[in-house]
């Protein structure tokens, strides 16, 4: 075989083709190696990939079997004493779980609007720069680190609640149990609030997320006919993303129950239950974040670890929920898209 | 037909975006008053001597948080080289092998469960896992710890990442001869390295600020960092231990930590924000 | 100086590669008959075929065109050829496919090699995100051992066979990605050609780019194929006519007409083919 007619060849090429003849010489074949070389990198893919439902597997085992001790003594009856006495070696969980779910409702209940109305406001009413730049900063508030939010909720927002909010409630709705008490500025009220704006980030990004994957048409139809931007997200895109956003809320309660050194700062660590929300209380985070360290004796660290465990699984629940939720979502109006 | 009234429609509408923007205001609000008292507070302690001399014990002056500073910088680094190989190992097969296998669906919910769980739960796992066995409270322990919480964070922005590289250059590569293994680490890595970079970031952003992991598994030492099986000095749980003192120094050292965390944490969220825009999505 | 030939290129068995070849008339070996021969090719995705006992013959060192309406398999038929759809589990090919008469359907075949000898052009240009240098020497560091200099000579003399080492030679280091869409291609027939192939899938290779591009590639197609075997998948029917020696007219995952590309565009025989080619149907 030849060059054919026709074919230019480049100058330069010639120096090239003298050494022609010992190229092919210089193959190097692979054989059968390279299918050993893939099989091990897909199996360490493999490998790397089941580590995660091993961890998570791990944790359940090993919290079930460090706590053995105090599910064993304690019973169920853990979860309702509000008992906790390291002298009598008497422990319960009641009060670590009421402040737990009940700093959390607070959260709940002020994120959730202001999630909606941030999301909203980004979305619709602002203009795209001023929505990045906002948005952006919106962002930021999850970033800043737990201990920097229980920094400042201690030396300078628990302060602020003490000399102003809190008088100010009691006097106009003193008449609640909710509000009574001394203004000690830490306290289960402002564990929530703080948690509130540390949980806003996340729902509000998962809104907007929502609110953006509503079709365009759908909202250009409600558009056309004359409804207001209110009219269009209350009646045509919150009930169209509603399980996104629902999701979206229960992604924002999963965090709230596990943040634990802003709360530990300011809630008081109290191991009582109390109507009042500006009574000291404690969480399941707060507690183990306060004694763990100390803890000796297996019982106490056992029921230390009972906490955990309560703690892991209503995690784990909320997650679970929240995936199923947003996945759900996602499947349903990404199809449309 | 009676027409209903703008004006009642307009006014609710008006008062809604109002409330919108006030909400907006109001987390901007929130967010400059943190930064602006932890700058307040802890700027006075940023001194040299922050950063060059050891603790020293409340009321005597010239105390500093260098050997916590350099804990944390030596653990953070210690958890990214462990969990980036096996995060990326992991990212690879959720992208390129599994896919959709019940072991990548698996893999997800479980990277997401990770991802959501309180933080101090891994330090209570990883407390029973290594400081029971060793005897002791250990720079490995704490390692260990920031490591489990970084790694399904790598793994899951590199299965995005992975993704958004279109399926032609994997082909490319194959139809060359070359070997998947190859393929993937040599072009596909190569041309998702901004985002995997960034994936790489912001798991290091959000690990440095932790405190709760460490508290029950590096614990804190007012020493040097002199061996990683022993408890290990670190930022976070000293600015915890300070700032629950009566003591004014500490508090102002707890500020001073306080406010290098921050400026830290912000400064490479901002860049992983300003690197991720330039990308084409 | 040796004279100007080069001995066509064959698999060497690793016995041969181990020891060094001592003549080049020891690897001169040119079979005759037809480069590849299909036979009975059938492809299914999952459950629904594609393909249905196609065959083929495809002529040593000249360009054949597969042309036919979007969906008719031609992409699908020629990436069996380098075995490229396995990459998607449920993708298979049943039948034969022999490449200088050695079944490369055959699970034995060595895959590394096979597409080695059988290189591709995809229709979106595919640079690596390296340098261009990197790009063309991509393939030779994976199947030679070349030193430093062998090597930039090899990236050089593909970078010349492609028609691109003018226009980029002092650039070797600037990235492949910032090539306009023409060279860019070009690059990619570069990094094929570099190590030696015998044959070219061309998968509709100019249908993303501009036509003063396009007429380069057509250029370089006509000059390429006295050194390799050329199918080039188009649907662009003028282009088959300008490039191509023989046409496969598909339709619907069958093979309906085959011949020289004079015969089916002047003169064919199946009404089907005079109804695309005359535009009765696209």
């Amino acid at each position: 075989m030849g060059i054919g007619p026709g074919m230019e060849e480049a100058p330069g090429l010639e120096r090239v083709h003298a050494e022609g003849a010992s190229r092919s010489a210089k193959l190097c074949p692979r054989g059968k190696a390279h299918f050993r070389e893939d099989a091990v990198f897909k199996g360490l893919s493999i490998g790397g990939s089941l580590l995660m439902p091993l961890l998570v597997a791990a944790i359940l085992v090993e919290l079930v079997w460090y706590s053995w001790p105090a599910l064993k003594h304690f019973g169920v009856g853990f979860l309702v004493s509000q008992e906790w006495n390291p002298v009598t070696q008497e422990f319960g969980a009641a009060s670590s779980i009421f402040g737990t779910l009940v700093s959390t409702l607070i959260a709940l209940l002020l994120a959730v609007p202001l999630s909606l109305a941030v999301a909203l406001f980004l979305v619709e009413l602002a203009p795209p720069p001023v929505s990045r730049v906002v948005g952006t900063l919106i962002e930021l508030l999850a970033a800043i680190p737990s201990i920097i939010y229980g920094m400042w909720g201690l030396f300078v927002f628990a302060p602020f609640m003490a000399d102003y909010v809190q008088p100010a409630l009691g006097k106009t709705l003193g008449f609640l149990p909710l509000f009574q008490g001394p203004p000690l500025g830490i306290g289960m009220l402002t564990a929530g609030i703080i948690l509130a704006f540390m949980i806003l980030p996340f729902i509000c990004a998962i809104t907007r997320d929502v609110y953006l994957l509503v079709p365009r048409t759908v909202r250009e139809s409600a558009f056309g006919m004359g409804a207001t931007t209110w009219e269009v997200t209350y009646q045509v895109i919150i009930p169209y993303g509603l399980v996104g956003i629902i999701g979206a809320v229960f992604l924002g309660l999963g965090r709230a129950l596990g943040e634990t050194m802003a709360v530990t700062f300011v809630i008081g660590n109290a191991h009582r239950v109390s109507a009042s929300l500006f009574a000291p209380g404690n969480s399941i985070a707060s507690t183990l974040a306060n004694e763990f360290a100390e803890a000796t004796g297996t019982l106490y660290v056992s029921s230390l670890i009972e906490l955990g465990l309560v703690l892991f699984l209503i995690t784990y629940l909320v997650q679970m929920t929240a995936q199923f939720l947003v996945r759900r979502f996602y499947r349903a109006w990404s199809a449309g898209l | 037909m009676k027409l209903r009234p703008p004006t009642g429609r307009l006014l609710v509408n008006r008062l809604v975006s109002l409330l919108s923007a006030g909400a907006a205001l109001l987390g901007l609000a929130v967010l400059a008053w943190i930064l602006a008292g932890v700058v307040a507070r802890g700027l006075g302690a940023l001194t040299p001597a922050l950063f060059i001399h050891l603790p020293a014990p409340p009321g005597v002056p010239g105390g500093g948080l260098a050997n916590a500073i350099v804990g944390t910088l030596v653990m953070t680094l210690a958890a990214t080289a462990l969990a980036v190989p096996l995060g990326l190992l992991a990212g690879v097969y959720l992208s390129e092998f599994g896919q959709d296998s019940r072991l990548a669906d698996q893999s997800r919910f479980s990277a997401n469960v990770l991802m959501g769980m309180p933080s101090i739960i891994i330090g209570v796992f990883v407390y029973a896992l290594v400081v029971i066995p060793m005897g002791k409270f250990s720079g490995w322990a704490g390692i260990a710890a920031l490591a489990i919480i970084m790694f399904p964070i790598v793994a899951r922005t590199a299965e995005d990442m992975i993704r958004l590289v279109p399926n032609t250059l994997r082909e490319a590569g194959l139809a060359l001869g070359a070997p998947r293994w190859q393929v993937t680490l040599a072009i596909i890595f190569r041309a998702a390295r901004a985002g995997l970079v960034t994936g790489v970031l912001l798991a290091i952003a959000r690990v440095s600020g932790e405190t709760a992991p460490l508290l029950f598994t590096a614990l804190n030492s007012p020493y040097w960092v002199s061996s990683l099986s022993e408890p290990t000095p670190n930022l976070t749980v000293t600015i915890f231990n300070y700032a629950m003192s009566p003591y004014p120094d500490w508090q102002q050292l707890a500020w001073g930590g306080s406010l290098l965390i921050t400026l830290g944490v912000l400064a490479l969220t901002l860049l992983t924000r300003f690197s991720l825009r330039d990308k084409p999505r | 100086m040796k004279a100007l030939t080069l001995p066509a290129p064959r698999y060497l068995t690793a016995d041969e590669a181990a020891g060094e070849a001592t003549s080049d008339l020891a690897l001169t070996v040119a079979p005759e008959g037809p480069k590849i021969i299909t036979r009975q090719l059938d492809f299914f995705y999952g459950e629904h075929q594609a393909l249905f006992g196609n065959n083929l013959e495809v002529a040593r060192n000249q360009v054949t065109a597969i042309i036919g309406p979007s969906g008719c398999g031609k992409s699908t038929h020629i990436r069996a050829y380098n075995r490229i759809y396995e990459l998607y589990g449920e993708q298979r090919a049943t039948g034969e496919v022999l490449l200088d008469g050695v079944n490369v359907l055959d699970p034995a075949q060595d895959l590394m090699e096979l597409r080695r000898r059988v290189g591709m052009i995809f229709q979106k240009p595919t640079p690596f995100p390296m340098s261009i240098f990197d790009n063309v020497a991509f393939g030779l560091k994976l199947h030679y051992r070349l030193n430093r200099g062998e090597l930039a000579d090899r990236v050089e003399e593909a970078l010349v066979r492609a028609a691109l080492w003018d226009e980029i030679k002092d650039q070797l280091r600037h990235s492949g990605t910032a090539l306009s869409g023409g060279q860019q291609q070009r690059l990619c027939i570069a990094r094929a050609i570099a190590v030696e192939p015998e044959v070219l899938l061309m998968d509709e290779p100019t249908s993303a780019i501009d036509p003063i591009a396009t007429a380069k590639i057509e250029d370089l197609v006509n000059t390429l194929k006295s050194r390799y075997t050329i199918v080039i998948v188009t649907h662009n029917l003028q282009q088959a006519g300008r490039v191509s020696d023989f046409t496969a007219f598909f339709y619907q995952g069958r093979i309906v007409e085959f011949g020289p590309t004079t015969q089916i565009f002047t003169n064919p025989t199946q009404k089907q083919t005079e109804q695309y080619i005359t535009g009765r149907f696209g």
